[in-house]
């Protein structure tokens, strides 16, 4: 079975792939609460100031497992049930940036190559000849280096960015799908029931059709 | 007693003569193969959309303002929203599967043919009512690909002659995409699966009356038929656990695979997505409309496309039984078909480039081509097969279809 869905993913995963033309680094994301956490927490200090997340409220966090302190924290006086709204309105952002910052509780999945092209725009920040900063997976963008990726010195440096990358992407993807680990218990489960009764139901097609003979 | 509450009903409403009809003593050929289950899954795929789409109605706002969003709510705060939702959108992917492989099956074994023409045309007629529904479903996310589907969809509408522009515009309820359109949609794609079923039920009135085709192509009157239950309730009911294993591995483990990415963004007037596509049970009629460069003829060759199934009781013009069975040529033709059907999902699929407009415009004219040869192919290879000499079981076949055609003719006349 595992493998039988490995397979489907591969071509589902492949068809993704080819849609996008920078080539993306391709990334496993963490689904423990321990990485999640430590990417809304990045996510709280690097992106929340400009972005929304406004389909994700404080209340979802705690429930996930995150730090009650640290969400206590980031909502101050707001209420549990408030959505995490962007610390900056939204017509200050246009003024600072020209457009609005996207919301991003569905980024993980709103881009072809979903987390894979979270991930590799979070890092492909270089600095060009003229010394100004782009972005080579988009190179419009408007968002600064916001993990500095491109003044990075040294493999450390990198590697602890390519680190912080990978927690918030990982909690972008749980942001996006917060039922993913539900829905995929629930999947073993059905499909289990499912194999027994069509294992069963084979039989009784046999038994009945032996009266043919 | 139950028997005299039967008698009861039975005296007001034929319900053991119906059982008895359609069911215990339906005689359904023994030959079937699995293919034949394709229809009992339609029609279980069917009532799994209308029993999802009722409940998610019951949390879906449609309007601009909020659809997106109740989506969303349906995705993350509904008990179990997120299952129904992915059983919805899955469902279509799954419907539009089902119906193509029926579809197929009925081609490959010539199953359209006399006496089976009326059976084929409501289901073409069922193909367009669910194409329609699909379509109007698909905007109900308002999501950027259901805005910009939605958009060049209707667009298309200006190709009708002289009133073309008021034709879009009566049809969105605006001059562009809007609120009007998107509660029209709605409406409408809550209305038309309930035509679908009673489309349904006409194509199995049909069904019932002609019986089903089988394998080997034998005349009714030849073959070893058995009743429908409990055969082939046993049967379909083992199709229907491997068709759910393999809808469950999309629903749990890959549902976002059939969602375009960028129909996680919330529809934007102002902003073209990079790249418009389908969904990809249109892809193929998709293609086939960019492969034609004037636009009234690619909307006239997509609607072609879509309804060159129906005439295949008139253009096939060979007497041998059995569909592709007995006939190599005809077999051959239609795996090439197959073929050309992946080659124009994959064209329309890939953003236009010169290079896959020629592919794609080749494929399109094998497409038709395939279609308008079969009446000179069938011919030719009838002459060929005879020639050649026929298995004495097909000749024998040949000779009583003759004669029962003969017989109703006969019987008509008096």
């Amino acid at each position: 079975m595992n493998k039988l869905i490995a397979v489907v993913l591969a071509c589902g995963i492949s068809t993704l792939a080819y849609a996008s033309e920078a080539k993306l680094e391709s990334i496993k994301v963490a689904t423990d609460v321990a990485s999640v956490e430590r990417g809304v927490d990045n996510l709280m200090n690097s992106c929340h100031s400009c972005h929304s997340l406004k389909y994700i409220k404080y209340r979802d966090l705690v429930n996930f497992g995150i730090d009650k302190h640290k969400v206590d924290g980031w909502r101050a006086e707001q209420s549990l049930d408030s959505a995490l709204l962007a610390q900056m309105s939204e017509s200050d952002a246009i003024q600072a940036y020209g457009k609005a910052p996207p919301d991003l509780s569905l980024m993980a999945k709103a881009r072809d190559g979903g987390t894979n092209y979270v991930y590799s725009y979070l890092l492909g920040y270089y600095v060009k000849p003229d010394g100004t900063t782009a972005n080579h997976i988009y190179p419009e963008t408007k968002m600064p280096d916001i993990l500095g990726m491109s003044g990075a010195t040294g493999e450390a440096q990198r590697a602890t960015i390519k680190e912080q990358a990978h927690d918030i992407v990982s909690f972008l993807a749980w942001a996006a799908d917060p039922h993913a680990q539900e829905r995929n218990r629930l999947g073993y489960y059905v499909l289990g029931y499912l194999l027994v009764l069509t294992g069963l139901l084979y039989l009784v097609k046999n038994q009945i059709w032996a009266r043919l003979k | 007693m139950p028997s005299r509450i039967m008698n009861w009903i039975d005296q007001r409403f034929p319900l053991t003569s119906f059982v008895k009809h359609d069911l215990t003593d339906y005689p359904t050929p023994r030959n079937l193969s699995y293919w034949w289950n394709f229809g009992f899954l339609a029609g279980f795929v069917l009532v799994l959309q209308v029993a999802t789409g009722i409940f998610l109605a019951m949390h879906y706002k449609a309007d601009v303002a909020q659809s997106f969003d109740s989506i969303q709510h349906i995705m993350r705060d509904v008990n179990y929203g997120w299952l129904l939702r992915y059983m919805h959108a899955t469902g279509a992917s799954a419907f539009f599967f089902v119906i193509f492989v029926h579809m197929a099956r009925t081609l490959y074994y010539g199953s359209y043919r006399a006496p089976r023409e009326l059976l084929w045309w409501t289901g073409q007629g069922l193909l367009l009512l669910l194409m329609a529904t699909a379509f109007m479903g698909y905007l109900l996310p308002w999501g950027q690909m259901s805005f910009w589907g939605a958009t060049v969809i209707t667009n298309l509408f200006r190709a009708t002659p002289f009133i073309g522009d008021q034709v879009v515009v009566w049809l969105r309820g605006d001059y562009t995409v809007g609120d009007a359109t998107l509660t029209r949609f709605f409406s409408l794609h809550y209305l038309f699966p309930f035509l679908i079923i009673g489309a349904v039920i006409v194509h199995l009135v049909a069904l019932h009356t002609v019986k089903s085709s089988n394998p080997s192509g034998v005349d009714l009157a030849h073959k070893d038929n058995i009743p429908f239950h409990p055969y082939f309730t046993a049967k379909d009911l083992y199709g229907l656990g491997v068709f759910l294993i393999v809808y469950s591995i999309f629903v749990f483990f890959m549902p976002d695979s059939l969602i375009e990415p960028a129909n996680n963004i919330p529809a934007n007037p102002m902003q073209t997505p990079n790249h418009i596509v389908p969904e990809w049970y249109f892809l193929p009629f998709y293609a086939i409309l960019r492969s034609v460069p004037n636009m009234v003829g690619g909307v006239v060759a997509m609607g072609l496309s879509v309804m060159m199934f129906a005439f295949m009781p008139f253009l096939d013009r060979s007497r041998i039984p059995g569909g592709a069975h007995y006939r190599p040529i005809y077999r051959l033709q239609f795996y090439l078909f197959m073929v050309d059907m992946l080659v124009l999902g994959y064209v329309g699929y890939v953003p236009p480039t010169s290079q896959t407009m020629m592919i794609g415009q080749i494929a399109t004219l094998c497409y038709f081509g395939s279609f308008l040869l079969v009446p000179y192919i069938s011919k030719v290879e009838e002459r060929w097969l005879i020639r050649r000499g026929l298995p004495d079981v097909v000749a024998v076949l040949i000779d009583s279809e003759e004669q029962e055609k003969n017989k109703r003719k006969a019987k008509g006349n008096k």
